[in-house]
């Protein structure tokens, strides 16, 4: 059995699949270290984590059974340090946290949190939501998450809700096993949450050299606009959430709009400032009253507002142009690809003769 | 011989689909009253026009080699009528509407007759632009409406324009050879007739009066809208130059502008520009001047070639209202979308079929004798299921990535 | 061209149209005397002017002189054309054009219809079978279509068919610049493609070599298919006699300019029309090219701009075919691109003048 366990739980849109990239790049170097970072035939912790949590996630789930206690079997195979990192753990019950905690027992656990600024973390979360399917306008979800208790509300702050997850996850572990890692604010030296991550761990950088290339794509407002409009658009087809995640978020959002520089960045309508600041606020106060390990800053997690000449994009009233661009350009997009992949009966009846050339050659 | 050939040569978008639909789908109604309609395919006299013209089509072409000698033929045997219709035909050059007439019998006494259907220019410019989008051009309907004006007829656009509908120098290269009696020109009459006007004219000029026909319900000719169009268009500015003709045909002109696009009707129309009207109305008049002077036959009135007055709302469809162009791109997206995954799911039930039968070959070649194996292989070939499984065992093994 | 032949203007087209027909070259301009209608119609200006050229260029038959003034210009494109001045004022149609000024490319429009008539009319050549020798390696040729076709061809004709139980998969290829070309050619006189300046930037947009030089990507292919042990590079177009079981070298590709090709392509175009997709690629290989490759000039070659960026894929593909451990005959530096003396595209003049030899030409076929 490992000797350590570091539980890196989330939170979400917090850089987690670039660490878990990077982890996954120099697995083999981090294992000369003995730090393991045990995946199985997955390329991530997603399946294994979606087990613990028990969510439905559009039919997954069957396919995940079995997958946490998969997990934890490579753990106990391995010695030395171990990471275990998916952000969806964030969300997992008080009961589910004791489970997973007792499944490592005798390992020495540690929790690890990435946090980031609320008021970059409720922008991404929408676009997160329309990237699986959601079709709420942006200003409806701001407004429900600042109640808590409206079932958006709950779902955000299940997740991002800093306090509570922390409070959660870390009932069982004295406050020195239990970090918070602050993610840089725009501006800061490249792989600087990285580095602070290491640190949490307990990792020497060096030993993880290969950068993961993967960028977040993120998209502006305009095309957030347009998705959340095809997502409306898609209601009530038979589109399946398998294709959903391959056509939409993969090849449109992934593939196509992410990869064109963000002229119209999404952010907290300037309303809100102040109520993020609060939250904030909150924070503040019970990470240095828990006494909990800090890498990073705390104040990185302060809301940073915009110039008070700076101009806001609401995804909700863009200009029909550029939603029309997106839309295009989505468009183009998938038919190019439904181009390249022809029609499978054309394929077929055309490889029939081929192959029955070559058996009778045989 | 056939003692009569009506030779119906163009012009487009003046319901001659509709046409040809009725014809086809009559042919033995036809024969009993001694007219043929000879037509193996729905696109027979398309294939044919396209083979005496040598006009590539997109690859299409290749179906077309000897299809104008073919038609000939047949015209030739047949002892009566004849009808062939197809409006691209109005683009012959001399030569070639010699040789055509010549095929037919004009030489040996046939009496050909020309026919051509005919609609205002008000309605035909913006037909045709959308035409030409439908067909991947990329041009604004400002540069079309340019080339189209200008008198030197350099451009392929308005070359092709210009060629479908100029009156009298079609009915010049088509019935020179011919009395002006037998040029008959059926015009298409103004939007709120009675419905079945122009079908009453057509019918009238290729001698149909009192056939029992089925006429199928009023074909609607799917059109576009003013931003359906204009997305269209940026379509094919972003796209033309990686997608093949083969796919852009089913993809963009049949999936997106027929089956999606074009359902969205309460959308603005497309319409001359008022301020072109004057011009138009020129060239209308000269023209219906010249066809007066030469004593064609009219079935209809030159008067429906005048046009609607201009519109007042006009909607210019390079400005389009990005508000719908965007609904429509959302609409268009989804529609593509949901082609995608009915493909996908599509090929997973092929390949789960293709698993078993390959399955059942993988046993055929465990056994001993090679002449069971011929057999098992044969009556492989010989089945549905079979086929797939002999293609299934080259596709799945082991390739990793799609097929190319 | 309307009804009447009276005005004096038509009568001097009819007199310059039969001027050509005996044989002269005084343009259009230059010419002054009237004559009578004879035939139906005035040929167009893209007619007359294209055998005033042939005159020009050589003795013109009776015959052909008769089908060039028939002759459309198959395709879109401008229709028949009318001389200027010899119609005043046209009301309807193009405007007439002085036909010294037509384009080559015009010219070229009928020129390719006519030499497509004549490879349709001259028919395949009669091919003789030849029984598969029973004990001979069993291969098969990929790659550079214009590197494997040729020698495939050649061996078939000596009793080796490509396939067979155990057959060993030779990908051939050559420097990539070439490569580029060859595909280019190979579609050209084949199934038929793009202009040669289109499909360049194209290629270049979707920044993929096409599939069937991608080597390392066709080896993979024949790998999944025979085992990796059954794959031969071969950069070193010499050592393939050795491999597939002969001694004497192969047959190579013929020679064929850069203006050679695009009259190939062109007239294929228009044989699209008059044969089944199987002919035309037979009677292109067979009948067109043999005849162009008759009459040498400067080869393909690609240009400078897209060199680099080609470089780059050469590189990488051969540190792929190393990395994948295929046995390879030959230099892999060899896959990258090497200067060599050319044009680097075919001119429009240069193919009007090479149709016009051959429509020449054709008596002596």
């Amino acid at each position: 059995m490992a000797d350590v366990v570091y539980l890196h739980v989330g939170a979400p849109k917090t850089g987690t699949t670039y660490i878990q990239d990077r982890l996954a790049l120099n697995r083999p170097q981090l294992a000369r270290h003995d730090v393991r970072y045990p995946l199985g035939a997955r390329g991530d912790m997603f399946h294994a984590a979606l087990d613990l949590i028990e969510r439905p996630w559009g039919g997954m789930l069957p396919d995940a059974k079995g997958e946490w206690d998969a997990l934890v079997k490579r753990t106990r195979r391995a010695d030395g340090r171990v990471v275990i990192s998916h952000e969806i753990l964030a969300g997992a019950t008080g009961e589910q946290v004791e489970r997973a905690v007792a499944s490592l027992a005798p390992a020495e656990i540690h929790v690890v949190v990435t946090a980031r600024d609320l008021a970059r973390q409720v922008p991404a979360e929408w676009q997160e939501r329309l990237k699986h399917q959601g079709r709420m306008r942006y200003g409806k979800f701001v407004r429900r998450i600042q109640k808590p208790r409206s079932a958006i509300g709950r779902s955000f702050w299940q997740v991002q809700g800093l306090v509570q997850v922390l409070e959660r996850w870390s009932r069982q572990l004295p406050p020195e096993r239990v970090h918070v890692v602050t993610v840089p604010q725009p501006g800061a030296p490249h792989g600087e949450l990285w580095r602070r991550f290491c640190r949490a761990v307990d990792v020497d950088p060096a030993w993880a050299p290969l950068d993961s290339v993967r960028r977040n794509p993120s998209i502006g407002a305009p095309e957030s606009a347009m998705l959340r409009q095809l997502n409306d658009r898609l209601r009530g087809t038979e589109l399946e959430h398998a294709d959903y995640r391959t056509l939409v978020r993969h090849l449109i959002v992934h593939e196509t709009l992410a990869t064109a520089p963000v002229q119209q960045r999404l952010t907290l309508p300037p309303d809100c400032y102040d109520w993020a600041e609060e939250i904030f606020g909150s924070w503040r106060e019970w990470i240095v009253g828990s006494g909990v390990d800090v890498v990073g800053d705390v104040a990185d997690l302060r809301p940073v507002r915009p110039a008070p000449d700076a101009v806001w994009h609401d995804p909700d009233r863009t200009r029909p142009r550029q939603v029309a661009d997106a839309a295009l350009d989505a468009l183009v997009a998938m038919i190019e690809e439904a181009a390249r992949r022809d029609d499978p009966d054309e394929h077929l009846s055309a490889r029939v003769t081929k192959a029955a050339k070559r058996l009778r050659e045989r | 011989m056939s003692t009569r050939v009506l030779l119906h040569v163009g012009t487009p978008k003046t319901g001659t689909s509709y046409l040809q639909d009725v014809l086809f789908r009559n042919q033995r109604t036809l024969a009993a009253a001694g007219i043929l309609y000879p037509a193996d395919r729905f696109d027979a006299h398309f294939l044919a026009a396209l083979d005496l013209m040598r006009m590539p089509w997109g690859g299409l072409e290749k179906q077309a080699v000897g299809q104008w000698d073919k038609l000939a033929k047949k015209v030739r045997k047949h002892d009566g009528t004849s009808i062939i219709s197809h409006e691209i035909l109005a683009t012959a050059s001399r030569a070639q509407v010699g040789r055509a007439l010549t095929s037919l019998g004009h030489d040996d006494g046939t009496e050909i007759h020309v026919v051509i259907s005919v609609r205002d220019l008000v309605r035909q410019i913006p037909a045709e632009w959308q035409e030409n989008v439908k067909h991947r051009a990329a041009l604004s309907y400002r540069a079309f409406l340019d080339q189209i004006q200008d008198p030197r007829r350099e451009e392929r656009i308005s070359t092709w324009f210009w060629g479908v509908q100029e009156l009298p120098e079609i009915l010049d290269r088509w019935g020179d050879d011919l009395p002006p009696e037998r040029i008959h020109l059926v015009t298409v009459p103004p939007v709120g007739g009675p419905q079945d006007l122009l079908w009453q004219r057509f019918s009238k000029a290729f001698g149909l009066d009192g056939l029992d026909l089925t006429l199928e319900a009023e074909r609607t000719n799917p059109s576009l809208g003013v931003p359906e169009t204009a997305l269209v268009r940026r379509i094919n500015r972003a796209a033309n130059q990686e997608l093949e003709p083969r796919d852009y045909r089913p993809l963009v002109r049949e999936l997106l502008a027929h089956q999606t696009l074009s359902r969205r009707v309460d959308s603005p129309r497309l319409a001359l520009p008022p301020d072109l009207h004057p011009w138009v109305s020129q060239v209308t008049a000269s023209w219906v001047d010249e066809i007066e002077r030469r004593g064609y036959d009219v079935v209809g009135d030159l008067g429906d070639l005048a046009g609607a007055p201009p519109v007042t709302d006009y909607v210019d469809p390079d400005h389009p209202d990005e508000a719908q162009v965007a609904d429509a791109a959302v609409d268009a997206l989804r529609a593509v979308l949901l082609e995608g995954s009915r493909w996908q799911r599509r090929e997973g039930e092929l390949r789960a079929e293709l698993d078993d039968a390959y399955k059942a070959l993988e046993r055929s070649y465990l056994r001993p004798t090679y002449r069971w194996r011929e057999r098992t292989v044969r009556r492989l070939q010989n089945s549905g299921l079979g086929r797939r499984g002999l293609s299934a065992y080259r596709r799945l093994r082991g390739r990793s990535s799609p097929p190319a | 061209m309307s009804g009447d032949g009276e005005t004096p203007g038509i009568r001097r087209a009819w007199g310059w149209a039969a001027h050509l027909r005996d044989g002269g070259t005084t343009p259009w301009r230059d010419w002054a005397v009237e004559g009578t209608a004879h035939g139906r119609h005035l040929p167009g200006a893209q007619q007359l002017e294209l055998l005033r050229r042939l005159n020009a260029a050589g003795d013109v038959s009776d015959g052909l002189a008769t089908r060039v003034l028939e002759a459309s210009a198959p395709g879109r494109g401008r229709p028949d054309l009318e001389l200027v001045g010899s119609v005043d004022v046209l009301a309807f149609g193009p405007p007439p054009v002085d036909p010294a000024d037509l384009s080559a490319d015009e010219l070229l429009r009928v020129a390719a219809g006519l030499l497509a008539e004549d490879v349709h009319a001259a028919g395949l050549p009669v091919a003789g079978t030849v029984r598969p020798r029973p004990w001979r390696t069993r291969y098969r040729l990929v790659g550079d279509p214009m590197l494997a076709d040729p020698r495939r061809a050649d061996l078939g004709s000596r009793g080796r068919p490509p396939g067979g139980r155990n057959e060993l998969v030779v990908v051939l290829g050559t420097d990539v610049a070439q490569m580029m070309v060859d595909i280019w050619t190979a579609r050209s006189i084949g199934v038929g493609t793009t202009p040669w300046g289109e499909w360049v930037r194209r290629a270049r947009r979707l920044d993929a070599l096409p599939r069937r030089i991608d080597l390392p990507r066709v080896a993979r292919t024949a790998a999944e298919r025979v085992g990796v042990r059954r794959v031969r590079v071969v950069l070193d177009v010499d050592a393939l006699p050795r491999l597939v079981g002969v001694r004497r070298p192969l047959a190579a590709a013929p020679e064929l300019s850069a203006d050679a090709v695009e009259l190939a392509r062109r007239t294929g175009q228009v044989l699209g029309l008059l044969a089944t997709p199987v002919e035309r690629a037979a009677l292109l290989r067979e009948v067109l090219v043999p005849r162009l490759a008759e009459h040498p000039g400067p080869a393909l070659v690609l240009p400078r701009r897209h060199v680099e960026w080609v470089r780059g894929h050469a590189r990488t593909m051969r540190d792929e075919l190393a990395r994948a451990g295929y046995p390879v005959h030959g230099d892999p530096d060899g896959l990258l691109p090497v200067d060599r003396p050319g044009v680097t595209r075919p001119s429009d003049a240069g193919v009007l003048a090479l149709a016009l030899r051959l429509l020449l030409e054709k008596k002596s076929i």
